[in-house]
């Protein structure tokens, strides 16, 4: 809702010191080469308004002008958080996020989900906790909401500076979290989740990541979308020729025929798509010792040994698929989700069935 | 020359590269016990003659073959422009079979064998528009299992293969191909409705994933009035793309005139029976008429 304004410079500021503050920290962090497109999502101040500004200015004077036309506005901290939301939308990289699951009971009714129901119990659940808090929501695409939370206590005020971000997309189980480093609001956010979605419980996943959209991508499996159709041109055997070319002279058709199968394995886990972007995985591994030397005290164990196994890059799925790794099922247990109990499948030398229970 | 000989006339090669490397090495110790031999001049004549008599008779041989060739080729011209014709109709009628596999898809469930199994295309449709495909790849083993798929993930596709996929494949599908449908339909409608028909929109119409849950606030116009009414649409039933539930109200006032009392009765009617963007439809083309009259 935009207001015109009042357009007497004299009158006396009516806005806040903190809110501001809050409104100037919030303009600063903009990057210029972003400052009006922003704005323009924002939506708040008008087109003739932006035009009174002199963007060639110091940030620090930019600022300063846009603030004044914002109390002009009479802008209220509602407003301020919206800004704060749409900023972390063209930054959401800047954050950990991490995936909370939710679960209903069996035999509940259909989710018939009214979003601004939602929206009015989450608040609701938060503000009878803690008397101080600020909750700002934000529609955006393919049904989903952004939520921003400033937390407060009985005692004190909100602080702005350090709030928490969920992004829930209606009718799914699952919600992405900032990592908010007030900690002890956490069983409070994810009950105001479960209640207001009309879910029974909550459970934090072993799935983190800066990248927002990768997370996305893993929990709602949209990651592997190439399928086979009668529709499609390419075949996987045309795909591979690019391989043929490149392939030495000298490797003759038993190698031919070993090459072709990784190839046709990377091909089915990986696809032709850019992979959702995991920067670490782990994995806590049980599994047996099988040795061929008779005897050894690792093969008599009667427990199984438990390992973890951790991998990190700053892209571990393409690091993976450039590896083009002779076991696929590996490969595809990472993309399988959490807490799934795997085929048996050999990993390495010397082990055999074993089974893994998979963590991020 | 003589090994490959072996190879060509007997149609395999006997015994693999450790055997063929032993024919050659007595080959060569047959070559050498003979320059061994005494280089007796009768000897070496009758040799002579002896390979010159070979060497005639692989000319012949090698004269009757190409005239055989000629002969051949020359019968063979007809019978190559036949299987010219032969090869054009075989790839003609691979053409056409490829063709009805690409149109499966508008019968609305299709599948490609993979090599683990069956890629299963559900290619939704509403009113005749087709409209979003989904795909499911099934694996064909004990117990059949989803490799991957691109079924939206509010769909309760994991509660369809927990009661069907195991014990009876064919309802898996088709109870999934309801869900789809119903929810490509449901979709359809709101998106038409937001639209084709903003004109009539007050504010945003309120949606959520699976559509099933629609509110919006409309004015229709009736006698040069126009009036506010509010909606709300529930779609208990996701296997439907008409709803189960709808209330429209009258945005504010408590008490409706009675005209307007049944135009509300009216309009909650049309919003069970009729999909969304006919009803509005029907409300433009009732303004077009009342235009009309207003004319005459």
């Amino acid at each position: 809702m935009r207001r015109e304004p009042a357009g007497d410079v004299g009158r006396a500021k009516e806005m806040d010191e903190t809110l501001a503050e809050f409104f100037r920290r919030t303009i600063l962090k903009i990057p210029m080469t972003e400052m009006m497109t922003v704005l323009k999502t924002w939506n708040f101040l008008s087109e003739n308004q932006l035009q009174t500004v002199n963007f060639r200015q110091r940030k620090e004077s930019i600022v300063q002008d846009l603030v004044l036309l914002c109390e002009e506005n009479r802008a209220s901290l509602n407003d301020a958080a919206l800004l704060d939301i749409i900023y972390t939308q063209f930054h959401r990289h800047q954050k950990i996020w991490d995936v909370f699951q939710m679960s209903k009971g069996p035999g509940d009714d259909i989710d018939l989900f009214d979003m601004e129901q939602f929206k009015s119990s989450f608040k609701k659940i938060l503000q009878r906790a803690l008397k101080n808090v600020t909750v700002s929501f934000r529609d955006a695409e393919e049904n989903s909401v952004w939520i921003r939370i400033a937390w407060g206590t009985q005692y004190k005020k909100p602080n702005q500076y350090k709030p928490a971000y969920v992004v829930y997309y209606s009718q799914t189980p699952y919600a992405f979290t900032s990592s908010s480093q007030l900690k002890s609001n956490l069983p409070l956010l994810g009950q105001a989740l479960t209640v207001a979605s009309k879910h029974h419980q909550i459970v934090k996943m072993d799935l983190r990541s800066r990248y927002l959209d990768s997370l996305k991508a893993i929990v709602f499996k949209q990651y592997n979308q190439s399928f086979e159709t009668h529709n499609s041109t390419t075949s996987l055997q045309e795909r591979s020729l690019g391989l043929d070319i490149n392939m030495d002279s000298r490797i003759i058709h038993e190698n031919k025929v070993e090459k072709e199968r990784v190839q046709k394995v990377t091909q089915e886990i990986f696809g032709d798509y850019p992979q959702p972007r995991l920067e670490f995985a782990q994995y806590k591994l049980e599994t047996k010792f099988k040795s061929d030397l008779n005897g050894g005290i690792l093969a008599e164990r009667e427990e199984p040994l438990r390992c973890l196994v951790k991998f990190s890059s700053p892209h571990l799925l393409e690091a993976l698929k450039s590896l083009a790794p002779a076991d696929g099922e590996v490969i595809s247990s990472f993309l399988e989700g959490p807490s799934v109990i795997t085929r048996s499948s050999k990993v390495g030398k010397g082990i055999e069935e074993s089974r893994r229970t998979c963590e991020y | 020359m003589e090994l490959a000989n072996t190879l060509k006339q007997d149609g395999e090669s006997r015994g693999g590269v450790l055997a063929q490397l032993e024919r050659l090495e007595t080959q060569v110790s047959k070559f050498h016990k003979k320059l061994e031999e005494p280089q007796d001049a009768q000897a070496l004549e009758a040799r002579i003659h002896e390979l010159e008599r070979l060497r005639d008779n692989l000319r012949a041989e090698v004269k009757q073959r190409q005239a055989g060739v000629k002969a051949s080729t020359a019968n063979v011209e007809p019978d190559q422009t036949l299987e010219i014709s032969e090869q054009e109709i075989l790839e003609r009628k691979q053409e056409n079979v490829k063709a009805i596999l690409q149109a499966y898809r508008f019968t609305g469930i299709s599948g490609k064998l993979t090599s683990r199994g069956v890629c299963v295309c559900i290619s939704t449709a509403f009113e005749g528009n087709l409209l979003d495909s989904y795909f499911v790849d099934l694996v064909m083993e004990k117990p059949l299992w989803i490799h991957h798929h691109s079924v939206p993930v509010f769909i309760p596709l994991e509660e369809i293969s927990a009661k069907y996929l195991q014990t009876n494949t064919q309802r898996f599908l088709f109870v999934l191909c309801e869900y789809l449908n119903a929810y490509s339909g449901r979709k359809y409608q709101a998106d038409r409705l937001q639209n084709d028909f903003a004109a009539f929109l007050v504010g945003p119409l309120q949606r959520n994933s699976l559509c099933n849950l629609l509110s919006f606030t409309y004015k229709v116009k009736l006698k040069g009035q126009s009036f506010p009414f509010c909606a709300r649409l529930l779609y208990k039933d996701l296997t439907t793309t008409l709803p189960t539930d709808v209330t429209v109200t009258s945005q504010g006032m408590e008490a409706l005139p009675s005209t307007w009392e049944e135009q509300r009765a009216d309009h909650e009617n049309l919003f069970f029976t009729k999909p969304l963007h006919q009803v509005f439809t029907s409300f433009a083309r009732k303004g077009e008429k009342l235009d009309i009259s207003l004319l005459s």
